[in-house]
């Protein structure tokens, strides 16, 4: 008997009960939140198990398509199928969702009696139905209706503080961007229709060997294009940054952690399942556009001082990663080394999962402050360490595990990917492995920088003093939302430090894109200990390492007992240069902490600053004075702008055809006819 | 066709020849600026297509072009013309019609048409049933006739360019095969002129209330 599947249909069951429940109850607001963020998680908790177990006992790589409703016409089927690259992917949103979901309980009282509660709990449950669905696609058809749902649910969500001009400017962006990812997406489809006859994905398996190599190309390029825009790949990203931050926290945690790895799935699904046999520079444009969103993302995030939108940039980081995981496996797959394939693989879809885990961490503990303090400017935040010591130890340990820094789990997915890169030199002779190399360097600047800027959000948000009268009157947030968080943190921490349990359980996944499992070479002394594939390869334990950090923080605490007894502890005041005291206003600015960084990156930061000063006798008695400082953002300024401005441009010469005359018309189509018939004769 | 040789011959002689005033008549119609007399000469093409029809279905004995010979003499030839009479003097509007292009130059402009009508249907001339050339005279009726609902500015004119390219269209379909168009068609057509007219009459109504004019140039300043 095949539970899992059974789980799979319980957990869809959930969603539609939590939908329908939340929408009829909504009148009764505080009712509508229980039974639809309840359901959800209750869903999410289900959708979680059954994507586990299949991975784990292998039952997902047995399992085929099911057909659940079959057209008048041939090809017109819905096919839902649950493979280890699904059911991978279902594990990843079922688990976000249950934390967020049991976060949202919480979290979105704050809209009672404000905005309709029921709306957004049965906007999230269907969110979270549609994107079940897009990854249990079986065929085309579920797969576009899925992707198309979870486009326009995802509108919704984003809207939901509609009363705010900024936010509707964003929705809009967004909704436009997935159109056209939307147009991308299903041009490439149709490409591999052509050849292949089918819409079903057992139909299209194998089919890029069908195609020319013209039509090959052009095939992954619309379906680079076309999830690279759901997924947020440098320049495609540009609507990340916008969108993200004004939707509701928990929205905004779901779109980071799940809804942009659609387009990550899409990618690994087509390129490794339907396109096969990829040309070298698939790869190297994945692994060249990667380590670009990779460096550009974590550099904007250091620019930002909204903590959302530093978040945002994040994303863009992280996806970059996994992009280049899946451009190196890509590569590795050309080259025929099928070993290095699946690492590198592994490495991806492990800093997916991480991502999914951290990411969202980081947005529900961003979540908790707004709702602690209102506002998203760090400047007006400090010293919620001691107002919300949970939230901030929560967003820590997040912060950590997005910074790479062992033990936890961002650590060992780019440890894995590192390993990927630096044994790549020697895969191929092509020039184009100079970019292996260059990617690793370029992670590990990724990494740094992101530390950096993990810093800056870290300390000047929840350390030091509050800077504003809000952050001052800050509270802990409820317990629902603490546990939604503490549940990502538990996920962060087992990701790091068990890497060998979860690689066992990602195999099949594995087998299932690049036909090699890894199976136990992975893991040595046990699972205790991680190590990669080759004879140069390198191995971790990031079980041990905990255990030494630990026994380092132990040893000073015994000695202190043993030696210091006779000790006196003594309290004073922070030196303040002989100063009247403290005050915030003295306190490291989150633009002063970025500030070196500005200056090196200058040439790609373009920074403008502005003074203006009004005085009467002396610059040093200053009336009033106004600052202003920001960077450019290259890609809006650069290619988003003019295209637009373009774009307007045509349409307004075009609009001339538009005279309102009906004798102008009919000459329109009388010349056309006239034309038609010159060209026939 | 089946009838005796000297039918058909006579047949094959005269449908070229009542063709041929056809595309006089909408010469004429382009040159005329009286409305009454446009409407007159446009039912006399009518009852040239009727006759035409109607000769067709005696020698092939196709008894539904003969029922279309029959259906154009009553739809375009007594109530069409006399429903759009009616409207004239109904709306009292003044009999000058102003085309945007000038007589002569109209006039030189459908002779190209007409040679381009007869460089269409030349590839065509030997599937043609019933006499030489009754292809070309129907595409040049439709580009003629085309031009003239650009080139008039009263709705009521454009309404009679359209029912002449209407004439073209028929004349094209009994040309191309002695069966015609299949009856369904041919029935559909003729319900889609007669609505169109009903609608074209309302909208004449319509524009002279809104605008105290029947100029449809006039309807420019409806634009966003």
């Amino acid at each position: 008997m095949d539970y899992p599947a059974i789980l799979l249909i319980v957990a869809a069951c959930a969603y539609v009960a939590g939908m329908a429940g939340a929408l009829l109850l909504r009148r009764v607001g505080r009712l509508a939140l229980s039974v639809g963020f309840g359901l959800a998680a209750v869903g999410g908790a289900c959708g979680f198990l059954s994507g586990v177990t299949s991975l784990a006992t292998g039952q997902a790589a047995a399992r085929g398509a099911v057909t659940f409703w079959s057209g008048p016409a041939p090809n017109l089927r819905l096919v839902i199928q649950a493979d280890p690259l699904s059911c991978f992917f279902v594990t990843i949103v079922s688990m976000l969702g249950a934390a967020i979901a049991i976060y949202s309980l919480g979290y979105s009282g704050a809209y009672l009696g404000r905005k309709s509660v029921g709306l957004l709990a049965a906007l999230y449950n269907a969110l979270l139905l549609a994107t079940t669905l897009t990854f249990v696609a079986g065929n085309v058809w579920v797969f576009l209706i899925a992707w198309e749902m979870m486009a326009l649910l995802a509108y919704g969500l984003v809207t939901f503080e509609h009363e705010d001009r900024e936010t509707r400017g964003a929705a809009v962006f967004y909704f436009i961007m997935s159109h056209i990812d939307a147009v991308c997406v299903m041009l490439g489809f149709l490409v591999l229709f052509q050849a292949a006859g089918d819409f079903s994905f057992d139909g299209l398996r194998g089919v890029g060997a069908k195609l020319s190599s013209g039509q090959r190309d052009t095939a992954f390029l619309l379906f680079v294009v076309g999830f690279g825009i759901k997924a947020g790949l440098v320049p495609l990203h540009v609507w990340l940054p916008v969108a993200h931050p004004v939707a509701p926290s928990n929205v905004s945690a779901l779109m980071s952690g799940v809804l942009i790895k659609t387009g990550i799935y899409g990618i690994a699904r087509v390129c490794f399942e339907f396109l096969g046999g990829p040309p070298l520079w698939w790869g190297a444009l994945l692994l060249a556009l990667g380590t670009v969103s990779a460096v550009l993302g974590v550099l904007y995030a250091l620019m930002e001082h909204d903590l959302k939108r530093l978040l945002a940039y994040h994303s863009i980081e992280n996806i970059g990663i996994i992009v280049m995981g899946l451009g190196a496996s890509l590569m590795f797959v050309s080259t025929g080394h099928p070993v290095l394939a699946a690492l590198a693989l592994a490495a991806a879809l492990y800093h997916t999962i991480n991502h999914a885990s951290f990411k969202g961490l980081l947005f529900l503990g961003a979540g908790s402050v707004l709702h602690a303090t209102h506002t998203r400017n760090m400047e007006e935040m400090g010293g919620l360490v001691k107002r919300m010591p949970q939230t901030a130890m929560l967003f820590l340990l997040g912060a950590v595990a997005i910074s790479a820094l062992p033990p936890l789990n961002g650590f060992v997915s780019e440890w894995l990917t590192y390993q990927a890169l630096l044994q790549g030199f020697g895969s191929t002779d092509s020039l184009l492995r100079l970019m292996f190399p260059v990617g690793g360097a370029m992670l590990a600047l990724t990494g740094a920088l992101a530390a950096a800027c993990f810093v800056k959000a870290f300390g000047i948000s929840f350390l030091a003093q509050p800077r504003s009268q809000a952050a001052e009157r800050a509270r802990e947030v409820p317990a629902s939302m603490r546990l939604g968080m503490a549940l990502l943190a538990i996920a962060c921490l087992f990701l790091g430090l068990f890497p060998t349990v979860f690689l066992g359980w990602l195999g099949p996944v594995m087998n299932q894109l690049t036909g090699e499992a890894l199976a136990g070479r992975l893991s040595l002394a046990g699972g205790w200990v991680l190590a990669a594939p080759g004879a140069n390869a390198g191995s971790v334990s990031t079980a041990a390492m905990t255990l030494f950090g630990l026994s380092f923080l132990l040893v000073p605490l015994f000695l202190r007992r043993m030696l210091g007894r006779r000790a006196k502890t003594v309290r004073g005041p922070t030196w303040d240069c002989g100063l009247q005291g403290l005050t915030p206003r003295m306190e490291y600015s989150a633009t002063g902490f970025s500030k070196p960084l500005r200056m090196i990156f200058k040439a790609l930061f373009r920074p403008h600053r502005e003074v203006q000063r009004e005085y009467e006798f002396s610059p040093y008695f200053a009336r009033s004075l106004r600052f202003e400082s920001h960077v450019e953002e290259v890609f809006e300024e650069r290619i988003y702008r003019p295209t637009r401005f373009w774009i307007l441009r045509v349409s307004r010469r075009v609009r001339a055809l538009q005279q309102g005359s009906l004798q102008v018309y009919l000459l329109y189509i009388f010349l056309t006819l006239l034309g038609l018939l010159l060209w026939a004769v | 066709m089946n009838s005796s040789p000297q039918v058909v011959d006579f047949a094959v002689g005269l449908i070229p020849l009542l063709a041929a005033i056809m595309l006089v008549l909408q010469l004429l119609l382009l040159a005329q600026r009286m409305l009454v007399t446009v409407i007159r000469v446009f039912a006399l093409q009518s009852l040239l297509l009727a006759v035409i029809a109607g000769v067709v279905g005696y020698t092939c004995h196709a008894w539904h072009v003969t029922l279309v010979a029959v259906l154009t003499v009553m739809g375009k030839v007594l109530f069409l013309p006399w429903l759009l009479e009616r409207l004239i003097r109904r709306v009292r509007i003044e009999q000058e019609i102003s085309p945007w292009l000038n007589m002569p130059a109209s006039l030189f402009l459908c002779g190209g048409l007409t040679l381009l009508g007869y460089l269409v249907a030349r590839p065509f001339a030997s599937a043609e049933r019933v006499g030489g050339n009754t292809l070309a005279v129907a595409v040049a009726l439709v580009l003629t006739g085309f031009f003239l609902l650009i080139n008039r500015r009263k709705a009521l004119t454009q309404v009679l360019a359209l029912l002449t390219m209407e004439n073209g269209v028929m004349l094209a379909a009994i040309a191309f095969s002695s069966h015609g168009m299949p009856l369904v068609v041919e029935l559909g057509i003729f319900f889609d002129v007669v609505i169109a007219v009903m609608v074209l009459g309302l909208l004449v109504f319509r524009i002279r209330e809104t605008f105290a004019s029947m100029d449809t140039s006039r309807l420019n300043e409806l634009k966003g």
